[in-house]
């Protein structure tokens, strides 16, 4: 897979189709590999793909510091793929100014793993292997949300409050994630202040509410918000919990259908309303 | 002649401590692989083993990641201000990190420099901060190249050593440390040493001048620019101490608070106006790196930075002061 | 901790319940009841906005942080909008934002939606009476005051 991998991007950066490649490089201490920009079609070599590379590096595509170095070339996993179908459908990104590479993926040892169902990419101007591993059923999508709602709702209370207590609000799960992509995040703007910046409970529970329903509907469920949190927040199942909701009530699974309308932004007069008196 | 104490009398000890009310903060196991300076309940809930580095630091114990400065009310044409109280608990670090101990010392300087401030010595005066020191080290430690090491004493008041079989060797370093272990310890003639450390993985005699050399080269955006721009690692350090100040309430009644900042964040430094000096994230990594190495070293003269790693090992994509240090070392080699 | 098992002593508890409405439909059915003269409890703090499509969840949860036992949240029924499909995209919106809710084991039933037109004073009165006694019932919001204590 590695060959095939650094031959695309030497390709892709030799006759000029691409200026960057954002790709997975070795630190030189970490276990996990980090995020490499290639330049030079010489720096190939750099590029790694292994059980490891599970960051989402569709962020990139966004960050001022990396749109300076010209067109771009990304590698993805079927999975951090849907992040750059729900961007270009919010009208982010302007797709044929970027050369997706996908490559396939038989899981990475992560909980969400268990369940994909996007081992091979399937948007890719570039497919690199041939996945093994079988799309798991639907339905065991969201067991972990199912079980965690079998709990009365105080426990559920209980649980957050634990877990959001130890929220320091470095802002890694926002920026981290290749759909928090606001200009100002609503958490910053401060002519009123709309939420506490404070991380108390309060204004933790205040955040996590406002960034999880901000991506309700959109999150591709790629866990990178969870994966980066620096005190181990598991941001699942809020996410989870979106995206089973729009699932059910929509039909809608974020980031599988470029055709698809948007949930939010749209709406049908045939929408549910059980709930409204 | 050592003084001993086994782990058990330890848990009995903290038992005491939380029973006497003081507040008790040592490394909890918060889940798996995963190890964090907490508020300890009960006396079973720490770890005296078995971990490299809490992914936090004690610097929470004296400058919290909020305060309450003061409260407003609003009477009428009256306006109230009720300063908020001086913290007046007492605080048990243990188990604590060298990297994190040497820390206090060095935020001395800055909470101490044109303003006293005031709940930050408080809170000093009433820590008391055991250390225990390290027996490994993992990839991302560099205390030794900050000079520093497993077993430095420097901002501990007592050192513990692991002797092995649930006992532990206590080295007491200043009177508070003396007269929290006062009566405790068991004359021993055993002693322990600390692991051998992290190999020195940078040269940073001379930082301050590579730094200043260095400030307009064109690389930093290349050292820099997988960085995200979260707060993880200024929040995980045990020296960063930028904090923000904002008021929070209604018309009527609020607070004026004091919450933790971090210069990575796009809005650090950002102007009403709208204007942001550091507008790209290149320049924002090289501040943080200047602050730590070359401003804090000039003003005060020692480096703001204690080789914890805790910056890399919390970073999304294992950035840190070491990787950017070392890719400009390895530039300026060339 | 919820407080739905703890009883509470009648006539000590008077729930707060902050009732976010529309500014065409159901602030002027509140302003209905009120000129027909049917009573309805004193508990509810009606707050205006131009539209449900304008109620942000935030205001929701604000409303929790201030000390609100429960929130109403109320506008023009389907097809009604005064600006076509604000209430369209509210209906969506709270359809996830439940979820959310339920989720994070804040209490939704102390969430309330309704649709109540200008010509529906009585409406407005059963439903505030009904929130009101349900929430009575719920006892004090203590769970997410706790949140709240710094």
């Amino acid at each position: 897979m590695l060959q095939p991998l650094r031959e695309t991007c030497r390709r892709l950066l030799q006759d000029g189709t691409v200026q960057v490649v954002i790709g997975y490089g070795q630190a030189v201490r970490a276990v996990e590999p980090y995020p490499v920009f290639i330049t030079d079609p010489d720096d190939v070599g750099q590029l790694v793909w292994n059980e490891q590379c599970r960051t989402n590096l569709v962020k990139y595509l966004l960050r001022k510091e990396i749109r300076v170095l010209g067109k771009p070339a990304i590698v993805v996993k079927g999975c951090d793929e849907r992040a750059i179908v729900v961007l270009e459908q919010e009208s982010q990104i302007d797709r044929s100014q970027i050369v997706v590479i996908g490559v396939a993926c038989d899981g990475m040892a992560e909980p969400r793993c268990e369940v994909c169902d996007a081992h091979q990419p399937r948007f890719a101007d570039h497919t690199i292997g041939h996945a093994t591993n079988v799309a798991q059923p639907a339905e065991r999508r969201y067991a972990a949300l199912c079980e965690f709602l079998e709990q009365p709702p105080s426990d559920r209370m209980a649980y957050w409050k634990a877990e959001l207590e130890r929220c320091v609000k470095c802002y890694a799960c926002r920026q981290a994630c290749p759909l928090c992509y606001c200009e100002r995040c609503i958490v910053e703007k401060n002519r009123p202040t709309c939420l506490d910046t404070s991380a108390t409970l309060k204004g933790n529970f205040a955040w996590h509410i406002v960034r999880a329903f901000h991506l309700a509907s959109r999150c591709v469920g790629c866990d990178q918000c969870s994966r980066v949190c620096p005190e181990g927040i598991d941001l699942r199942l809020v996410n989870l919990s979106m995206a089973r909701a729009s699932e059910a009530s929509f039909g809608h699974r974020s980031g599988t259908d470029p055709q698809a309308e948007l949930v939010l932004g749209n709406y049908s007069q045939q929408d549910q309303e059980h709930f409204i008196r | 002649m050592s003084q001993v104490i086994s782990k058990p009398a330890i848990r009995r000890l903290v038992e005491r401590w939380l029973r006497q009310g003081k507040r008790v903060i040592a490394p909890v196991q918060v889940r798996p692989n995963l190890v964090s300076y907490q508020p300890v309940r009960s006396s079973d809930q720490f770890l005296l083993e078995g971990f490299v580095r809490p992914l936090n630091s004690i610097k929470q114990v004296v400058f919290p990641r909020h305060e309450q400065l003061f409260q407003y009310r609003v009477r009428g044409k009256q306006i109230d201000l009720l300063p908020a109280p001086l913290p007046d608990i007492e605080r048990i670090v243990l188990a604590a990190r060298p990297c994190d101990a040497v820390a206090l010392p060095i935020l001395d300087h800055v909470f101490n420099w044109e303003f006293r401030d005031a709940a930050y010595n408080r809170r000093r005066e009433l820590t008391t901060v055991v250390t225990l020191a390290c027996m490994e080290h993992d990839a991302h430690c560099f205390c030794t190249s900050v000079g520093s090491g497993p077993d430095d004493t420097r901002g501990t008041d007592a050192l513990l050593f692991d002797l092995g079989d649930q006992t532990l060797e206590v080295r007491c370093v200043t009177d508070k440390g003396q007269s929290l272990f006062a009566g405790q310890t068991e004359a021993s003639t055993r002693t322990a040493a600390a692991g051998p450390g992290p190999e020195r993985r940078a040269d940073l005699g001379r930082i301050s001048e590579q730094l200043e050399q260095a400030f307009e080269r064109s690389e930093w955006a290349a050292w820099t620019n997988r960085c995200l721009g979260c707060g993880a690692c200024a929040y995980g350090c045990p020296a960063c101490h930028c904090f923000d100040m904002v008021d929070e309430g209604g018309p009527t009644c609020g607070a004026r608070v004091r919450n933790w900042d971090a210069c990575q964040l796009g809005q650090f430094t950002l102007h009403a106006s709208g204007h942001n000096p550091r507008s790209v994230q290149s320049q924002r990594q090289r501040q943080r790196i200047y602050h730590k190495f070359h401003v804090y070293p000039k003003k005060f003269g020692e480096l703001l930075c204690t080789g914890c790693g805790n910056c890399t090992r919390n970073c999304p994509v294992s950035l840190g002061v070491l990787p950017v240090l070392e890719a400009m070392q390895a530039e300026e080699a060339k | 901790m919820t407080n739905a098992a703890s009883p509470t002593p009648v006539g000590e508890f008077e729930p707060k319940i902050v009732a976010y409405v529309c500014n065409w439909c159901t602030y002027l059915g509140a302003d209905l009841a009120g000129t027909n003269r049917l009573e309805y409890p004193a508990n509810v703090r009606i707050i205006r906005l131009p539209c449900t499509g304008r109620i942000d969840f935030n205001l929701i949860v604000k409303a929790f942080e201030i000390g609100a036992d429960a929130v109403l949240v109320s506008g023009c029924h389907p097809g009604d909008c005064h600006y076509t499909s604000g209430n369209y995209h509210a209906r969506r919106r709270w359809i996830l934002f439940r979820e959310l809710l339920a989720t994070l084991g804040i209490e939704t039933e102390r969430v309330h939606f309704a649709w109540i037109s200008a010509a529906e004073g009585k409406k407005f009165q059963q439903v505030i009476s009904e929130i009101t006694s349900q929430t009575r019932d719920l006892g004090p919001y203590h769970a997410y005051r706790e949140i709240c204590e710094v």
